[in-house]
């Protein structure tokens, strides 16, 4: 039986005059990776930002566990268990792989003045998530991130969110500029944190990724959720492409051409008939 | 056939002491350090007075005023951030606290904290602006600068303010009372203000290298967006140092104006640039991210050094910028060099 995680409900976004969310409501479950898509502007990031405490929501309802929270800032997001890897910039390129992993929340010893980073835990409980992330080179946790890789990176990043029992990891575009191998790399730790209890929203361009790791797509377009429920498994890339452009609409589980696209086509047909 | 293994032992403590050194001349602070114990060599060598305890009690006298500002400015940049008006700060202060005691308005320790507080309202106003506003601290700190140098020039009308009655005071013995060290070449005249340094050094290097605080002011110079999704309070964090930095700067100010028994609206022009050049010489990166307080001190006693020693060797004074240019461009070079060296060796 799936346990509902997060809804977000009749949650609208402006800037200014601008709309960017219109009446968006969805449901994210535990245990459960949900594909983000979307055109440039569909609005994806907005929401988020608005999920990860970034930006408020200007109206609509965030519920946790069925229960209404407000989140006013990044630290209530976090309190409630999202963590939030954006693209090239979830960690602090200059500090090490230790520091980063606990920043925000550094475990300290010493007399309440005079206390100081307990580097020695922070160290070997970065060495230990290392490992368990799968990254098999013998990396120090002193390095610094500016040492990395691009997939290793985002493995020190996911292992965080792992560690802190975040139950909600949103990724945004984490395969962005990454090589095959590192790429399945990625994809694997998402597998793997979803396995062990975290749910994942996954934003990404390259569809090909979404489809391998995610169990359920939702698709916006311009600020409005057009599909909620796309089964990557009943479904080909091609028809999320469609969704995603708008060619065809996505209603009560069924594929179905749009509107804008019959009269495309009929007018194509149209042009194209000889009798008319 | 004990041999080979006592040769292998011997190339394994080798390549330790080769990976020691390399680890120590990695560090950003190794090269300034060199060039400073060159300078010191090379000006000894040159003026034979140059060690003497007179001019190692007239070269440790002023280090300590520039160098409370550079201690806190190091903290700043490394979150990012720089300010332009700390000399003006530095003129302002204490010629705000010798018109307050002059006029009677007030007592001097009343009159210090009152000067103190204006340089953290001032620190506020320009963290303020940049966090708020987002705009550039160039900018902000560049506009604070004139503000503050014209409000010392207005309230005396560009007169210095008497400071005579500052050797009875307590408050003048706390800050920069002095104490003659005996020591086999002769006395050693030492002020307070160089154990005040020494203990705001230890402090914010402290801050800076031990405390979660440091790891949140790197973090807010090397990825502010990546430190606000961790929940790092970005703009706090900063406004709390550009109010430390003018803090200091004020605190400078008032130290060497009872120091030197005066308080002219003009003093510390030019500070600024160079308490940065001391910062960036001792390895803190302009560009945010990455501090140290042993590389700013380094980079405080070498120009004070240089400045002392151009002069003893009898080389023009004036050529001392010409020194400070090369010297800046030097180490950036360096810097720059180990920087790439380190990436590609990852």
């Amino acid at each position: 039986m799936t346990e509902e995680l997060v809804r977000l409900e009749h949650v609208d976004k402006w800037y200014g005059r601008v709309q960017a969310l219109d009446d968006v409501s969805l449901t994210i479950n535990s245990n459960e990776i949900v594909g983000l898509l979307g055109d440039n502007g569909a609005g994806k990031s907005t929401l988020i930002k608005i999920v990860s405490g970034v930006t408020p929501l200007s109206s609509g309802a965030i519920y946790f566990h069925g229960k209404k929270v407000s989140i006013r800032g990044t630290n209530d997001a976090i309190a409630l268990g999202v963590e939030t890897i954006y693209q090239d910039s979830a960690l602090v390129n200059q500090l090490s792989i230790a520091r980063n992993l606990f920043l925000g929340r550094e475990p300290l010893k010493g007399p309440r003045i005079l206390n100081h980073m307990d580097k020695k835990h922070m160290e070997d409980v970065a060495g230990r998530l290392l490992g368990e992330v799968g990254i098999s080179k013998n990396i120090p946790a002193r390095t610094p991130i500016s040492s990395l890789s691009g997939g290793e990176r985002q493995a020190v990043a996911i292992a965080r969110a792992m560690y802190f029992e975040s139950e909600l990891i949103i990724l945004d575009e984490p395969t962005n500029n990454l090589g095959v191998a590192e790429t399945q790399g990625v994809l694997r730790f998402v597998r793997n944190a979803r396995d062990s209890g975290h749910s994942c929203i996954f934003i990404a361009h390259n569809i090909h990724h979404v489809f391998q790791v995610v169990d359920r797509i939702i698709v916006l377009r311009r600020g409005t959720v057009v599909a909620d429920d796309i089964n990557p498994k009943q479904t080909t890339i091609e028809q999320v492409e469609k969704v995603i452009t708008g060619d065809l609409e996505f209603i009560d589980g069924e594929m179905s051409p749009s509107a804008g696209a019959v009269a495309v086509a009929a007018a194509v047909v149209g042009e194209a008939s000889p009798v008319q | 056939m004990s041999e080979p293994a006592v040769t292998a032992k011997q190339q394994s403590t080798w390549d330790r002491a080769v990976a020691w050194g390399r680890g120590i001349i990695g560090q950003p602070e190794a090269g300034p350090f060199a060039l400073l114990v060159g300078a010191i060599i090379t000006f000894t060598l040159l003026n034979g007075t140059f060690m003497s305890m007179l001019n190692v009690g007239n070269l440790l006298a002023f280090t300590p005023e520039l160098g409370m500002i550079a201690l806190a400015m190091t903290l700043l940049m490394t979150s990012g951030e720089f300010d332009l008006s700390v000399g003006s700060v530095f003129g302002f202060t204490p010629v705000f606290m010798w018109f307050i005691f002059n006029e009677g308005i007030a007592s001097l320790e009343v009159g210090f904290l009152i000067a103190i507080a204006l340089a953290a309202l001032i620190g506020l106003i320009n963290g303020l602006f940049v966090t708020r506003l987002k705009i550039p601290s160039f900018l902000v700190t560049l506009g604070m600068l004139l503000i503050v140098r014209g409000a010392a020039l207005l309230i005396t009308q560009g007169f210095p303010q008497r400071t005579w009655q500052a050797k009875d005071q307590i408050l003048s013995e706390i800050l920069v009372g002095d104490i003659f060290v005996p020591t086999p070449w002769g006395d050693l005249r030492l002020y307070m203000s160089l154990f005040w340094f020494a203990l705001f050094a230890v402090i914010l290097g402290y801050v800076l290298m031990a405390s979660k605080y440091g790891n949140w002011i790197q973090a807010a110079g090397g990825n502010a967006m990546a430190a606000t999704a961790r929940g790092v309070r970005v703009g706090r964090t900063k406004v709390a140092l550009f109010i430390l930095t003018a803090v200091m700067a004020g605190y400078s100010g008032i130290t060497s104006s009872i120091r030197v028994s005066a308080a002219n609206p003009n003093s510390g022009d030019g500070y600024e640039l160079e308490i940065i050049a001391m910062t960036v010489i001792g390895g803190t990166v302009l560009s945010g991210g990455k501090g140290t307080i042993i590389g700013t001190i380094i980079g405080v006693l070498l120009l004070r050094i240089m400045r002392n020693g151009i002069v003893m060797s009898g080389v023009d004074a004036l050529a001392y910028k010409v020194f400070i240019g090369g010297i800046i461009l030097g180490m950036m070079a360096l810097h720059s060099y180990m920087a790439r060296r380190q990436r590609a060796e990852a």
